[in-house]
């Protein structure tokens, strides 16, 4: 080959490089538009919006649209919203943890049938469950409480925590418990000291990708939370929007507030998000 | 003290608590087998069993009907067909666009090149948001007057083309699909990015010099390399795609008209605003026996040891 085709043939990739990236420019312009709308519209006021759409920028910005929000009970939604997830979030990474432990590394017969039977909760739709659930939660006085909502979330969150967890402890060497049980180590031990502490990366990995499924769940808080004082933030904001369905600067600026916790995590701890996900297909 | 080496399978820990090593996987397990078995497993179970009955939900009497509920749904419930193939089409849907463009953003991205970070988040950032706000935000963006839509239609003179999107039987479907897929690209853009990450550099390079072309190197070596990933991408897209609710619930209700009905939506209904319990739990059942057949391939590869 001369080196005159060489360098025709990578001309031409590189103009199909060239297209291709301004094409992605493009389409990441358009794909992101939503959002700037959003951010626009929440950053109007009211006649602003009403006059020029949704596609001009603000005249001025409306900061009170925030504090309005927040006053009108975007606060109770977005606590409500906190002490749910700070408290499943641990709690369930915990219980995860120790169970993918024993199914990867303490050898018994019913390890694998054991998380098949785990696995199965991924496929199941939530719908299954609802019925006999509000009979259960009713007979133990937890419809309509924060703690009722927070044991749901946990029950649910098992597949997926055991699945990341289970992930990551199969890359810890066998030969590497061996040695601490050979040492005279329990398993306990083993579980605290050695595998736990190697298997940080993967911990927070789970508690960002399950902090925000909690923060976004809406199905199970829309029908196990009755009251307006106990709603998360879906939940709150889509009855917010039921109720001020024409207020489109104070529901953007509303939802601006809940986005806000989401878009920190996903800013600086975004390789935890990539890593994290891809334990789910290892 | 050193134990003495073991058969395999025979569970020895060193130290106390010898004789009841058999208890202690079961120790590990049980605070997460409890809740999952509570809150998941008795309920799946129970609401098999609520299939067969007529309930209203209050009464304390349920009266057994066998499988006439089953029954009532294929041959009497036009509503049924109707969610039943709105999960078809969004399966099949799902299973097409947001699984290609994130296998060609992630192809995209995955050259090193310095703003590919930035990329990556813009592509991601809707796949973060709750399903209840982006069918808020979308729901803005279909309003027929002021929404973005309808806006940009009118300010390029298209006005013909403008439409009440989500009150109009016709589109109201791929309206929402639009925005579930803005939503959903995200993930199999994430998984593609970590399945090329396991190919190695060495044998696209060696094929450029070979003198293959980009599609080339894309169709005869990427794309069969990813094959393990691409199974768990339809997988786990099939599996989201049939639970489809919360962004239903949000932007159309079901509505117009019940044309945007799911199984998931549609049990809702019947569970809730019509208290027919044991119709509701069979469309569920259903959908879980659907569902089912897409998760084999799925668990099947997560579940070798």
């Amino acid at each position: 080959m001369s080196s005159a085709s060489i360098s025709t043939r990578e001309h031409r990739e590189r103009t199909l490089l060239v297209f291709f990236y301004v094409a992605l420019t493009l389409t990441a312009v358009i794909w992101f538009a939503p959002i700037v709308m959003l951010v626009f519209t929440a950053l109007k006021s009211a006649g602003d919006f009403a006059i020029h759409g949704a596609l001009a920028i603000p005249e001025s910005i409306a900061w009170a649209n925030f504090s309005d929000a927040w006053e009108t009970g975007v606060k109770d939604y977005f606590w409500n919203s906190v002490i749910i997830a700070s408290i499943k979030v641990p709690l369930g990474v915990v219980i995860e943890a120790m169970a993918a432990f024993a199914l990867t590394h303490i050898p018994f017969r019913w390890a694998n049938k054991i998380f098949i039977l785990i696995l199965l909760g991924l496929i199941v739709p939530i719908q299954m469950a609802l019925v006999p659930l509000t009979i259960v939660m009713n007979a133990l006085n937890l419809i309509d409480t924060r703690t009722g909502l927070t044991l749901l979330y946990l029950g649910f969150g098992v597949p997926f925590g055991v699945l990341i967890m289970r992930g990551f402890f199969r890359t810890i060497p066998t030969e590497l418990i061996e040695a601490a049980k050979i040492d005279g180590c329990s398993y306990g031990r083993i579980f605290l000291q050695i595998a736990l502490p190697l298997a940080l990366p993967a911990v927070l990995s789970l508690c960002i990708l399950d902090g925000v499924a909690t923060w976004n769940e809406f199905i199970l808080a829309q029908i196990f939370l009755r009251s307006d004082e106990l709603r998360t933030l879906p939940l709150g904001l889509v009855n917010f929007s039921t109720q001020f369905s024409t207020e489109y600067n104070q529901l953007a600026a509303a939802v601006l507030i809940s986005l806000v916790p989401v878009i920190i995590v996903f800013l600086f701890f975004q390789r935890y998000f990539v890593s994290g996900m891809a334990g789910a297909v290892k | 003290m050193v134990s003495a080496p073991t058969s395999t399978g025979e569970l020895r820990a060193a130290g106390p608590g010898k004789r009841l090593g058999w208890l202690l996987p079961w120790l590990f397990l049980t605070p997460a087998l409890t809740i999952y078995g509570i809150v998941v497993v008795y309920p799946m179970v129970y609401s098999a069993y609520l299939s067969f009955f007529k309930w209203d939900g209050v009464s304390p009497t349920k009266q057994f009907v066998g499988l006439q509920n089953y029954l009532t749904l294929l041959l009497n419930d036009p509503v049924f067909w109707i969610a039943l193939r709105n999960n078809a089409i969004w399966l099949v849907a799902s299973l097409l666009l947001p699984t290609s463009i994130g296998l060609g953003l992630a192809v995209l991205l995955n050259q090193k090149f310095r703003s590919s970070h930035i990329f990556r988040s813009v592509f991601y950032f809707p796949a973060i948001l709750s399903l209840a706000i982006v069918g808020l935000i979308w729901n803005w963006i279909y309003l027929p007057d002021i929404g973005l839509i309808n806006q940009i239609l009118g300010a390029l003179g298209l006005t013909g083309l403008q439409h009440n999107w989500l009150s109009d039987p016709n589109f109201a479907l791929y309206a929402v699909m639009l925005a579930a897929t803005w939503n959903a690209t995200g993930l199999p853009m994430l998984l593609y990015l970590a399945g090329l990450q396991t190919i190695n550099p060495e044998v696209l390079e060696a094929a450029k010099v070979d003198g293959a072309g980009p599609m080339r190197r894309f169709f005869s070596i990427t794309f069969p390399l990813l094959r393990e990933t691409t199974l768990i991408v339809l997988a786990i897209t099939a599996i989201n795609s049939l639970k489809v609710y919360d962004i239903i619930y949000a932007m159309t209700y079901g509505g117009p008209a019940n044309q945007t009905q799911v199984l998931s939506t549609w049990m809702y209904f019947m569970t809730y605003n019509y208290n027919s319990v044991g119709q509701g739990t069979a469309i569920a059942v259903i959908l879980f026996l659907l569902t089912l057949i897409f998760a084999v391939p799925y668990v099947r590869i997560m579940g070798r040891s």
